[in-house]
């Protein structure tokens, strides 16, 4: 009996985010919240974008993670008071950006979209947001906030022939200039080379080091992994799931995987992996067969010597849904 | 840490980089063209020897093509752009998202558009006075009236570059179809069209009659525009507090 594993967990309730940890624990260790959401919704005349999303986030990096046109972005103009929720509401330190003028001066952003005043330097567009921010002192602030992201003040090339990369970089100086507590930035990592990436995400955890609250938006997993370890997953623009980034990659370890096996004996092999445990289901096909398994690492050892096994030739094995979308997928179907 | 900005620093920020953002090549050559259009129309009529009244002749080309044409689509081109373009192209996050009112942000944007505008209407138009050879009569009328007309068609504009995609586009159709066309059917409508109040000022001072606009006094179409601004702008606050930002 001691053998036996411990039985699974009970499934969340129906409607609930998949809760990984984060809400609570991260909450209490990160001191009072600095940006909340209540029960948030937001439609677009039939079309819901964020729908019903709550949680709380304290200091340091926490990772909107979700595949484009999940609400991720929604949800951040909303928190910064570009458009009204539906339903819900949203506080940003205890206040509505949408009404309260002085709290935008608190905030941050560095939106998803690539524009930007075109016709000034990168001096010129950080210290108009400077200056706009009320900065006492907004060149010195501008060629700081440059400095940090390693552009240089004394180009005087129009940000309108500045790279991708380069405009990314503008854009988060600009957000960063008037050092605001709360930072939200709309997929900052778009655009940037592997070294840029690095740089980048080094300057967030130096950020969140300084007891800043960073929302950083993306739909690509790896990113989110070196990001830190606070996690809201947006899916359909509800909150699929919230809370330590490794609880979710074992989540998506632990989840069912399809896997597509190409052989000349489909159902000789088929038959094998069913007798032998090595999937839940099995799809015979005029060619291969297609796996549901819990446990990839298994039947990624024993499939190759049960069909040397069986006399079956294997031409390939390939994972179906070992892409995010099946994550999210997966999640919403959770709950 | 960032304060908040007050409303003259506002509007001098706005102001400035909007002037920047509205001052492309494109757009004052092509403007720039108009006025000269008009140049080129007042040459003819100095030059032409067949003309009754070439004083009336003068004013009457002024009225169509100096503010039918001229004043309305320059201010419409930098109005309509000031707020609109950064409101289509999503630059007007970071106007929107600054410790700053909304008012300081709507003045500086008219205060924009109002700056490059004036030059590219008042300069072309009173140079055509002049080439007419009328008298300076019709140069003081028609800066006037341009100055005017500049300052309550960028407020309108303004509002329709906020209200509107494409402001440029439904800006043309009202110049031509209500401006240009059913504003003549009558005095009662023509008080209802801006260029009422511009051709009054033009026909009052010149003391020339154009189809009953002399009948508002040039106080009344100073007057009557100035509270048009006033509402114009009035509205565009309203609506940069509540529109939705992208």
């Amino acid at each position: 009996m001691s053998d036996l594993p411990p039985p699974p967990p009970p499934p969340p309730p129906s409607g609930a985010p998949v809760d990984l940890g984060y809400l609570t624990d991260a909450y209490s260790a990160s001191g009072p919240p600095m940006v909340e959401a209540f029960g948030v919704t937001k439609a677009f005349g039939d079309v819901i974008a964020v729908s019903d999303v709550s949680f709380r986030i304290g200091s340091g990096i926490t990772a909107i993670l979700g595949p484009n046109g999940a609400g991720k972005s929604t949800l951040f103009r909303i928190l910064c008071g570009l458009t009204p929720p539906s339903r819900g509401r949203v506080e940003v330190l205890g206040r509505d950006a949408r009404r309260d003028r002085d709290v935008r001066g608190r905030i941050g952003l560095a939106p998803q979209q690539d524009a930007l005043f075109d016709r000034l330097s990168a001096l010129e567009f950080v210290e108009f947001a400077a200056r706009t921010n009320g900065m006492e002192a907004p060149e010195a602030s501008a060629r700081a906030a440059l400095d940090y992201v390693e552009l240089s003040a004394d180009d005087t090339k129009r940000v309108g022939a500045f790279s991708k990369g380069m405009r990314q970089r503008v854009k988060l100086a600009a957000a960063l200039v008037h050092d605001p507590e709360i930072l939200v930035l709309d997929e900052p990592l778009t655009g940037l080379d592997p070294v840029q990436r690095t740089r980048m995400i080094e300057l967030f955890n130096d950020l969140a080091g300084r007891d800043k609250c960073l929302l950083v938006s993306s739909h690509v997993l790896d990113e989110v992994a070196r990001l830190g370890s606070n996690v809201l997953v947006i899916a359909q623009g509800r909150l699929a799931a919230a809370g330590d980034y490794h609880a979710l990659r074992d989540m998506m370890d632990d989840r069912p995987h399809r896997i597509r096996v190409v052989t000349d004996q489909p159902r000789r092999l088929g038959a094998a992996v069913i007798e032998r445990e090595l999937a839940m289901g099995v799809t015979i096909e005029r060619d291969g067969i297609t796996l549901d398994t819990t446990n990839v690492d298994r039947l990624g050892r024993s499939i190759a010597p049960l069909a040397v096994e069986l006399q079956a030739h294997l031409e390939a094995l390939a994972p179906l849904d070992d892409d995010l979308e099946s994550v999210f997928r997966y999640l919403v179907e959770r709950r | 840490m960032s304060n908040s900005v007050s409303p003259p620093q506002s509007i001098r920020l706005v102001h400035g980089l909007l002037v920047r953002q509205l001052l492309t090549r494109g757009r004052v050559l092509a403007l720039l063209a108009l006025g000269i259009l008009l140049g080129v129309v007042a040459l003819s009529v100095r030059l032409a020897d067949s003309l009754e009244d070439p004083l009336r002749s003068s004013v009457e080309i002024f009225d169509v093509i100096g503010f039918t044409l001229v004043v309305p689509i320059v201010a419409l081109v930098f109005a309509g752009a000031a707020l609109g373009d950064s409101r289509e192209d999503g630059t007007l996050v970071y106007l929107w998202l600054r410790p700053m009112d909304r008012w300081p942000v709507v003045v500086g944007a008219w205060l924009a558009a109002v700056s490059v505008a004036l030059p590219l209407t008042v300069i072309p138009m009173g140079v055509s006075a002049l080439i007419t050879g009328v008298g300076e009569g019709l140069l003081a009328a028609t800066v006037l009236a341009a100055v005017v007309g500049v300052l309550v068609y960028s407020a309108v504009f303004l509002l329709l570059g906020l209200l509107l995609k494409n402001s440029i586009i439904w800006g043309i159709g009202y110049i031509l179809i209500w401006e240009g066309l059913i504003a003549q059917f009558g005095s009662a409508l023509g008080k209802a069209a801006l260029r009422g109040y511009t051709r009054s000022i033009l026909a009052n001072r010149m003391e020339i009659d154009l189809d009953g606009f002399t009948e508002l006094s040039t106080s009344t179409a100073v007057v009557v525009p100035a509270v048009v601004i006033i509402v114009a702008l009035l509205l565009s606050t309203l609506r940069l507090q509540s529109m939705e930002i992208d």
